[in-house]
């Protein structure tokens, strides 16, 4: 029961919301806004069980004092402090406000700046002439970063009676080879979604229920 | 070149690049350079869509992003804000990231002070939905049912904004700012399912993502990364932190092509001696 | 556009607004709105007839509450307009539209009366009505035919080839493995798909007596691979290898989750890192720690847009639906190679399609129109 139950709701649930797609008519429009309502409570209970996961796995670590017990301690005092300061003061302003304006959000944005130093590391070693390969990938990168910035609209010259720049090299690397190789993979990517959510369908993958 | 010499600069120390690449993006923040910003088709698109809403429009204006692309996002978020209210176009804004209210609150309030707006007739925010597919879905059918309340509490169908305006069908234009897949979940949910119309502003290493959205007409126009923020101000007319950063950004391009030049003049230097060259 | 048609007469009747004789006038009709939930009408008039240039307003009058109400405006060049506002299915409505002339207000003859209707199927969606069930077909039919028997085989994903040299080097060097299965939530395919991976990776780690830690983003992802990990530790016949701890939720933002990697990755010095799922902006912070740190990558992605940064880190990297191929890949289960060739097939045809579609168009033959 346990494991039939699941695969027959996930069977009813995935036909209805494949075919409703087809149906504009409301009786068939009620019955899907109110799946959506239900799984929009659901979601917001999928919230609670983190946030006790994350205080049972930090103080779980504290309590056996493994090594970097203090990097727990502190994100546990951090969670205890917003919810603290939200419920007592509020979202708005106060210390909630300014803790998310002065340390969360600056230490979001170190993390993503982070990736301006690594794309330049990673560039670096593994932009390399190795082969043909390589070597095209390398001249196109080149290219195309050159033709996103001031420089590439700088450098021109006359091509068949028009004026052609490194940004319209760009322009038309992104434009159409970009756009031929991502439709290539999002095809297979669709395709390869829907013989997926079919096999959840019929009840042939059941990865979701934790278990083959 | 010696192979010596040439292995060395094949394996120059991160540590080094990293420096190098700090200096070359904070100097020119700090000594700004003035440099020519030419518009793509794909931001001359987007804001073309903006200019030929009518006065008393409808922008509907997702804000999808947290601090952590707050650098790269803002600027469009506050250009498009401020050409919306310029031109009496009215503003409905909502957030289906955890982090993105409180940026979306600060910019609409911004823009909002610039231009004299007032909250409930010329601007709303409905807040954060955490079911984000949903939302996109739901706001098809009814605005009020999915966001019964905005994001102070109020009751959505007191705000006079909201009294003609329930579902894509009374939006004319949507608006996505996010440094995600958003904009794909918009036009596979809100435009292919509804017809709306939309646009978006997305981080440049997902605007990659776009341009066959973009070529299909799926998506009207776009702006990739802070030089589609630069190109959007520009055409605007009011220059902001995006027209600030090219100078960052093209320093920082231009220091990456160089060291791809000297790691390669490095590696082969190292291989035409026979010592490998690897990285 | 059948029963709810009306179209007012080409002449106007004496006292109603209507131009004088001799005056043009212009027909317009009212149809019920195709394939929506009956929540819409549409008036279509001839703008060659209409009057040149003027801004016509569209007023409604509901049945049992007399008098016609502005509804819209539109240019009379557009020749159509659909009214959405407040319409329900049990009432009836009339239209006419209006305009402002020198003379003063002139307006066209009320159409009949019309109710809204729903649709029990939307015209607009045939295309896809037809090549989902076509594909869906194809998949199933392999599928049976995979349970009968059938055999097939798959190439080589040298990512997938590599998971056992993987985790023999972690087993090897004594260190752990570290899992992500992506970002994104426990319903999306590259979710699942990195899941499936995770059920082999544990199982197999636990044979060897290699531990796996798996933070996750998401906590209902995280439940599922705890649950995942405890099946696998059972049928690896180490049941006592399972720890909750080491299988966690770190946090629900993006680049905190990447800080919370990066942590473990420094902490714990992983021997191979396997990124499994749909990832963002973090990819290339994940997987260039992870190159600094020394250990092996596998990677799999179905967001192309971090293919490249991957590619550039990782020793294997599994490229779009290579990653949906897992779970029949590393199980060897026939009925989950069957469905992979029914995929392959559908694939062959639409190529063959595209390829029929380039010739044509470029010879000038155009098809595409009855698909929109």
């Amino acid at each position: 029961m346990s494991r039939t139950f699941p695969i027959v709701v996930a069977f009813v649930l995935g036909v209805f919301m494949a075919v409703q797609f087809f149906i504009p008519h409301p009786r068939v429009t009620g019955i899907y806004n109110t799946l959506l309502d239900i799984k929009q409570v659901v979601l917001g209970c999928t919230f609670m069980l983190g946030v006790l996961s994350l205080i049972q796995f930090h103080s779980r670590r504290i309590r056996r004092r493994h090594s970097g017990a203090g990097y727990s301690a502190v994100a546990l005092a951090g969670l205890a402090a917003m919810v603290a300061t939200a419920l007592v003061w509020g979202t708005e302003q106060g210390p909630y406000r300014w803790m998310f304006n002065h340390v969360q959000a600056p230490m979001q944005a170190t993390m993503f700046s982070l990736l301006a130093f690594f794309v330049a590391s990673a560039a670096y070693r593994a932009f390399r002439v190795r082969n043909l390969d390589a070597s095209v990938l390398l001249a196109v990168g080149v290219l195309v970063m050159l033709g996103r910035v001031t420089v590439g609209s700088v450098v021109s010259w006359e091509w068949g009676g028009e004026t052609v720049s490194l940004t319209t090299v760009s322009e038309w690397f992104l434009h159409s080879v970009n756009v031929a190789a991502k439709r290539g993979i999002l095809i297979g990517v669709g395709l390869g979604m829907i013989a997926t959510a079919l096999r959840i369908i019929v009840g042939l993958e059941r990865t979701y229920l934790g278990r083959d | 070149m010696s192979a010596g010499a040439g292995e060395r600069l094949a394996r120059l120390d991160r540590r080094l690049i990293f420096l190098l690449m700090g200096l070359v993006v904070l100097v020119p923040l700090l000594v700004p350079i003035d440099l020519p910003v030419v518009v793509s088709e794909e931001t001359r698109d987007f804001y073309r869509e903006i200019e030929s809403l009518s006065d008393g429009a409808v922008l509907m204006l997702a804000v999808d992003y947290e601090p952590d692309t707050m650098a790269e996002l803002d600027p469009m978020t506050l250009a498009v804000l401020r050409h919306a209210f310029r031109r009496g176009v009215r503003v409905v804004a909502l957030s289906l990231y955890p982090g993105a209210p409180g940026i979306a609150q600060r910019l609409l309030t911004r823009a909002a002070g610039e231009y004299g707006m007032t909250y409930g007739e010329d601007y709303v925010y409905l807040g954060y939905n955490p079911d984000w597919s949903g939302t996109m879905l739901r706001l098809g059918e009814s605005i009020r049912a999915t966001y019964p309340k905005d994001q102070w509490g109020t009751a959505t169908r007191d705000l006079p904004l909201m009294a003609g305006v329930d579902s894509y069908e009374d939006v004319d234009l949507l608006v996505s700012i996010n440094g995600s897949k958003y904009a794909e979940y918009w036009a596979a949910y809100a435009q292919a399912r509804y017809g709306q119309r939309m646009v978006s502003g997305n981080t440049a290493v997902m605007a990659v993502f776009i341009y066959h959205y973009y070529n299909t007409g799926q998506i009207s126009g776009f702006l990739a990364g802070i030089r589609g923020a630069a190109e959007y101000e520009k055409l605007v007319g009011l220059p902001g932190d995006g027209t600030i950063a090219m100078g960052s950004q093209s320093c920082g391009h231009l220091l990456i092509v160089i060291l791809i030049v000297l790691g390669n003049a490095g590696y082969l230097a190292a291989r035409r001696r026979g010592t490998g060259g690897r990285a | 556009m059948a029963a709810a048609h009306w179209a007012g007469p080409s002449c106007a009747q004496p006292g109603d607004g209507a131009p004088a004789a001799g005056a043009p006038s212009f027909r317009v009709s009212v149809d019920d709105s195709p394939n929506d939930n009956g929540s819409a009408l549409t008036l279509t008039w001839s703008p060659a007839e209409a009057a040149a240039g003027a801004v016509l307003t569209v007023l409604r009058e509901t049945a049992g509450e007399p008098g016609f109400a502005p509804v819209g405006r539109v240019q009379s060049g557009v020749g159509t307009f659909e009214d959405t506002r407040g319409l329900a299915r049990d009432r009836r409505y009339r239209y006419r539209l209006s305009w402002d002339t020198a003379e003063g207000v002139r307006r066209t003859p009320a159409t009949g009366w019309i109710s809204p209707r729903a649709q029990w199927f939307d015209r607009s969606r045939l295309a896809v009505a037809v090549a989902v069930p076509a594909f869906s077909l194809l998949v199933l039919v392999s599928i049976l035919r995979a349970r009968r028997g059938a055999r097939s085989s798959i190439r080589r994903i040298q990512g997938l080839e590599a998971v056992d040299e993987a985790i023999g080097r972690a087993t090897e060097m004594g260190k752990p493995i570290l899992f992500s299965p992506g970002i994104d939530e426990a319903d999306q395919p590259g979710t699942i798909a990195g899941l499936a991976i995770l059920g082999k990776v544990i199982e197999r780690a636990a044979r060897s007596g290699t531990r796996t830690i798996v933070p996750n983003r998401d906590p209902v992802v995280m439940t599922v691979a705890r649950a995942i990990g405890q099946e696998a530790c059972l049928v690896a016949g180490r049941p006592e290898f399972y720890r909750d701890e080491d299988i966690y939720y770190a946090t629900y933002s993006q680049f905190g989750y990447a800080a919370a990697m990066v942590g473990t990755m420094v902490r714990e010095r992983p021997a191979v890192n396997f990124f499994m799922g749909n990832f963002a902006g973090e990819a290339l912070i994940l997987a260039e720690t992870g190159y600094t740190m020394g250990a092996m990558q596998i990677a799999g992605c179905d967001a192309d847009t971090q293919l490249p940064f991957f590619i550039t880190t990782c020793d294997y990297t599994l490229i779009g639906e290579e990653l949906y191929a897992a779970s029949a890949y590393l199980s060897r289960d026939p009925v989950l190679l069957g469905s992979l060739k029914g995929q392959d097939l559908a694939k062959a045809i639409l190529i063959g399609l595209i390829g029929v579609g380039v010739l044509l168009a470029i010879v000038g033959i155009e098809i595409g129109g009855f698909l929109r």
